[in-house]
């Protein structure tokens, strides 16, 4: 299909017409996405105005000021610091939340994918609803629910569960990571559903010929051929996670909940340290990227198990 | 015993145990919402215990609903106004872009693929804090607000065209242009009267899409607001979510879902026009369907 | 495309090429941008940092003059920017249908954001609240415009200490709005304790009943202000680094009791989220407001040191310098100056004093504008020889506070 299509862009005026139609939505992306991460690190090591104690930024990469860097640097490797811990926190916020999420989304999409049948199209239809309804309407759901006079707590004092209705807005984790995962996992559901979808039921059925029983059909043969769209399913949700301020906010309120998007909020939005909010911003980034590779890696490595 | 021996024997058979989880999973993920609805007519302040039922929160109460209150009607224009110029501006480029990318097979196009795809896998705090630090230090002609504002949505969802849209060309592949241009078609005609009419449902999916897109985002319409006046819905989501002391704030939120319902459904019956009017059989639900499943993988 | 397996896709010299290529698209991108660069600094001129001690007189800058006299308002759209709750709409109403204009008021949430708003210009507003501690930035920063008098006449009706401030002599750049103390918001019906029983009476936020249900102001300078009192450091705007690690130690301290943070203190102790909420005077008057049904205003506590030595503070009106309509905008302060718009304000929505010498502090508990047991939240003109106030802080200084605040924010 692909070689095709790229005989069709061999000829000559053909490569500067098809360039030349993407190159509208270059522009805007390199002014608009690409400048914009140059002016992070120009900023990033640049100085403060003592005046407008706004950022002034350094655009020559030759005088670059490593001060914000360093004082970044130093709070996310001395144990104990503010950045580490925070950072770390986010880490293990995001692992379970994106565990969570993997353990609620891969039933869901399996039993689609399989056994959805004529219920199929409905079922879609309930996965892709909550693209539509928006993330801070979905946790504004949530908090009216965990109100100290909310349902959640009418319920479990109905059922007996609690004697006394539990204050779930004050500052817990728990109320976090449920918050995380509620908010992300349709994003895992649709990509898990997709592949799931086309995994070749010969497979199964050849691995059950052969004496497999459902448990080890399901681990030897559909477990491992869904590794990319788990990877994948992770990649999705575990990225925007990490740059999420806002839950924490809504649902805790709490320093002792409070995500590294809570950090750079905080310099970058007012007040003498722009420059450090820049560099946060920037590690995030290299961590993100690193992170990135790495998806790439065991995509391909699982890939080729798979020989595909 | 037997019972679940035999369950557990008979792979083909309906699995209890998904039926049951996925059941709790859409209750678990739909229910909050239904119940968030339920009090934006709630009759009485709460936003917790039903009290009857009214249009109090949207039209009724005179300072404090939806209509009266000027904080939060602006929040849902604002939401209206940026998602329509995201759209307007977003899928025109988009779709030539993905074109453009597509085919495109010279030197640096595998770099400039790379670049339209990274936005996906930014977060939106990154974008949100590149784009107020530029207007605020170099581009400083635009000020924050509107314009700030649409530009970052336009720049996020610029990627979800270029993907759909991308899906859709190579399922199609060049044969039809192919045959417009031996045909005596310029470059551009072959495009335009060949390639775009195929790529109506794809095009019709990705408006829906960017639309819902910006109707929901939340940190780069937060980092690149003026203030209140153009905040929008989301924004004053946060800034009164947890303080809110009425339930016009769930009106205001149902009100923002039903715009994103009223388009998603004008889309698609706009693509059910075009399909009826060039002949197609079958189920659109299920090409939509099929779009999704492409664009994924 | 297959490689052999010690083929790489780039080659060394293909390497070398893209990062030369790179590295001077950088330093091109780094000229380029710095010839047609946005705001440069300009930030040639001396930081004088006005105190109480030291009172300061500014500069009329040649290229940030005031606007003429006699001038005409104009007919544009005022837009106010201002704190949530601090300006009563009835006022914007009445104002705008005196003047046949539009009022349009946009709210920020914290001083941070807003000054950061305000001094880049990246926003145009008429008419700006600032604070003590950060006015003179603005000012030295030609963010805000110097006030024309003749506009002001009713600039006579604030008290007298005020019309001629340390922060800006001779109320050129600012006008007063509102005063304010910082004390200790509390629900008598809620906890046992009350601050003015106890030996050190800020203990009260460690007190066991507040425990989750305690909350400081989210502003990086009052919050702390209030550990280095307990300490007995009456300096608030002290930069030892001693005094900044202490405050810092104590906000940590109260993690235990669950503390957060928030302005939005006016309704989080009605409401009974809080039940020891740090609080500003305005807000412990206007909560009454705010109280659900059945629970009377007797509820409310609010606790100022009785020998006045608390943190006390004026806010002002000013007028950035790229305003649309200036006129309009002086013609809107000299209306809020006002003797009876000011006290309308004050009693029938914001809760916070204005500084007028008509208005009787005495009577305002007989004309039941505040409760009898929230008279603690009254403020008088002989309050602010005894309080502190917040001053500017150096760079080095503020560094380190904001550094201490966000160490506390994130939860260490």
């Amino acid at each position: 299909m692909s070689d095709l299509s790229e005989q069709v862009g061999e000829d000559k005026t053909g490569t500067r017409f098809w360039a030349g139609l993407a190159l509208p939505g270059m522009a805007w992306l390199a002014v608009f996405f690409v400048l914009p991460f140059y002016v992070i690190l120009c900023i990033a090591f640049g100085s403060v105005d003592p005046i407008f104690q706004t950022a002034a930024p350094e655009w020559n990469p030759l005088q670059w000021n490593t001060a914000a860097f360093e004082f970044v640097l130093e709070g996310l490797f001395t144990s104990g610091a503010a950045f580490q811990t925070v950072f770390l926190r986010t880490l293990l916020y995001v692992g379970i939340a994106t565990a969570l999420s993997l353990c609620i989304a891969y039933p869901v999409a399996y039993y689609i994918a399989r056994y959805g049948g004529r219920w199929k199209g409905l079922l879609l239809a309930g996965i892709i609803a909550p693209f539509f309804i928006s993330y801070l309407m979905r946790m504004l759901a949530w908090i009216n629910l965990l109100q100290d006079d909310g349902w959640v707590n009418d319920v479990l004092v109905w059922v007996g569960i609690l004697d006394v209705p539990r204050n779930w807005l004050d500052g817990r984790a728990s109320s976090v990571i449920l918050g995380l995962v509620y908010g992300y996992v349709p994003f895992m559901i649709l990509p898990l559903y997709a592949f799931l979808d086309r995994i070749d039921r010969s497979l199964l059925e050849a691995a059950r010929d052969l004496g497999a029983s459902p448990f080890q059909a399901f681990r030897m043969v559909t477990f491992p051929l869904s590794m990319p769209a788990i990877l994948a399913g992770i990649a999705i949700i575990a990225l925007p996670m990490f740059g999420d301020y806002y839950t924490p906010d809504l649902l805790s309120g709490a320093p002792q909940t409070s995500l590294i998007g809570n950090q750079i909020v905080l310099y970058i939005r007012g007040g003498q340290q722009i420059p450090v909010g820049a560099a946060l911003v920037v590690v995030l980034m290299l961590f993100l990227t690193v992170l990135m590779g790495y998806y790439i890696y065991a995509t391909a490595r699982a890939q080729r198990r798979l020989g595909s | 015993m037997t019972r679940l021996r035999s369950w557990l024997a008979n792979p083909w058979g309906k699995p209890r145990f998904l039926v049951l989880f996925t059941a709790l999973y859409l209750a678990w993920s739909i229910v909050p919402i239904l119940v968030a609805i339920r009090f934006s007519f709630n009759e009485g302040r709460s936003r917790s215990t039903s009290q009857g039922w009214s249009l109090r929160w949207y039209t009724g109460d005179p300072d404090l609903s939806v209509l009266h209150d000027p904080t939060m009607h602006t929040a849902l224009l604002q939401s209206l106004r940026l998602a329509l110029i995201a759209v307007l501006v977003t899928v025109p480029l988009g779709v030539a872009l993905a074109v453009g990318l597509t085919r495109w097979r010279g030197r640096g196009s595998g770099t400039a693929r790379g670049v339209s795809l990274a936005t996906l896998v930014t977060p939106e705090i990154v974008m949100g804090t590149a784009l107020l630090l530029v207007f605020l230090n170099l581009l400083t002609f635009v000020e924050l607000g509107t314009m700030a504002q649409a530009i970052g949505h336009i720049t996020f969802s610029l990627v979800f065209v270029v993907i759909i849209v991308r899906a859709r060309l190579l399922a199609i592949g060049p044969h039809y242009e192919e045959a417009a241009r031996d045909l005596g078609a310029s470059q551009l005609q072959a495009v335009r009267l060949a390639l775009l009419p195929m790529l109506v449902p794809a095009i019709v999916a990705s408006g829906i899409i960017v639309f819902a897109i910006s109707m929901d985002d939340f940190v780069i319409s937060n980092f690149l607001s003026s203030g209140t006046s153009t905040d929008t819905v989301p924004v004053r989501i946060y800034a009164t979510g947890r303080t809110a002391p009425t339930p016009a704030l769930n009106a205001l939120a149902t009100l923002t879902l039903g715009a994103t319902i009223v388009i998603a459904l004008l889309g698609f019956l706009l693509w059910r026009t075009v399909r009826a009017a060039r002949g197609q059989a079958g189920s659109t639900v299920g090409e939509f369907a099929a779009l999704d499943a492409e664009t994924i993988r | 495309m297959t490689l052999h397996p010690r083929e790489s896709r780039y080659g060394r010299r293909e390497l070398l090429q893209r990062g030369a290529a790179g590295a001077f698209l950088l330093s091109s991108m780094g000229s380029l941008l710095a010839a047609c660069g946005g705001s440069d600094g300009g930030s040639g001129a001396d930081l004088t940092f006005a105190t109480p001690e030291n009172p300061v007189t500014w500069e009329v800058f040649e290229d940030n003059p005031m606007i003429a006299s006699g001038l005409e308002p104009e007919s544009g759209t005022l837009r106010i920017y201002n704190w949530n709750g601090y300006l009563w709409p009835k006022i914007k109403k009445d104002f705008a249908k005196e003047y046949g204009v539009k009022v349009e008021e946009t709210f920020f949430s914290t001083t941070d954001e807003a000054v950061a708003k305000i001094s880049s210009g990246a926003v145009d507003f008429d008419v700006f609240f600032p604070t003590t501690d950060r006015v003179g930035r603005l000012i030295l920063g030609k963010s805000l415009q110097p006030l024309n008098g003749d506009y002001l006449p009713n600039l006579a009706n604030v008290w007298a200490s005020l019309r001629d401030p340390w922060y800006d002599k001779g109320s050129q750049y600012t006008v007063p709005y509102a005063t304010w103390t910082t004390g200790i918001g509390y629900r008598t019906d809620k906890i046992a304790a009350s601050p003015a029983k106890l030996a050190n009476p800020y203990e009260i936020y460690w007190d066991e009943q507040a425990k989750g249900k305690l909350y400081l102001l989210d502003d990086s300078r009052d919050a702390p202000a209030h550990m280095l009192l307990k300490n007995g450091i009456a300096d608030i705007n002290t930069e030892n680094p001693d005094d900044i690690a202490l405050a810092k130690a104590e906000l940590k301290s109260l993690y235990d009791q669950n503390v957060k943070t928030s302005t939005d203190d006016y309704t989080n102790l009605p409401e009974g989220k809080a039940w020891v909420h740090q609080m500003w005077s305005g807000s412990a008057i206007s909560a009454q407001y705010y109280l659900p049904d059945g629970v009377g205003t007797d509820a409310l506590g609010y606790w100022f040191p009785q020998d006045g030595r608390g943190v006390i503070g004026s806010d002002m009106l000013a007028i950035p310098s790229n305003a649309k309509n200036p006129v309009l905008a002086h013609h809107f302060l000299n209306y809020l100056l006002d003797a009876k718009h000011g006290y309308d304000n004050f009693v029938n929505y914001t809760g916070y004093q204005p500084p007028f010498t008509a208005l009787n502090p005495d009577k305002l508990v007989a004309d039941g504008v505040v409760p009898k047991n929230l008279r603690t939240a009254i403020v008088r003109e002989s309050d602010f020889d005894v309080a502190s106030q917040f001053t500017e802080l150096t760079p080095t200084g503020a560094t380190e506070w904001q550094n201490a605040w966000a160490e506390f924010k994130a939860g260490v």
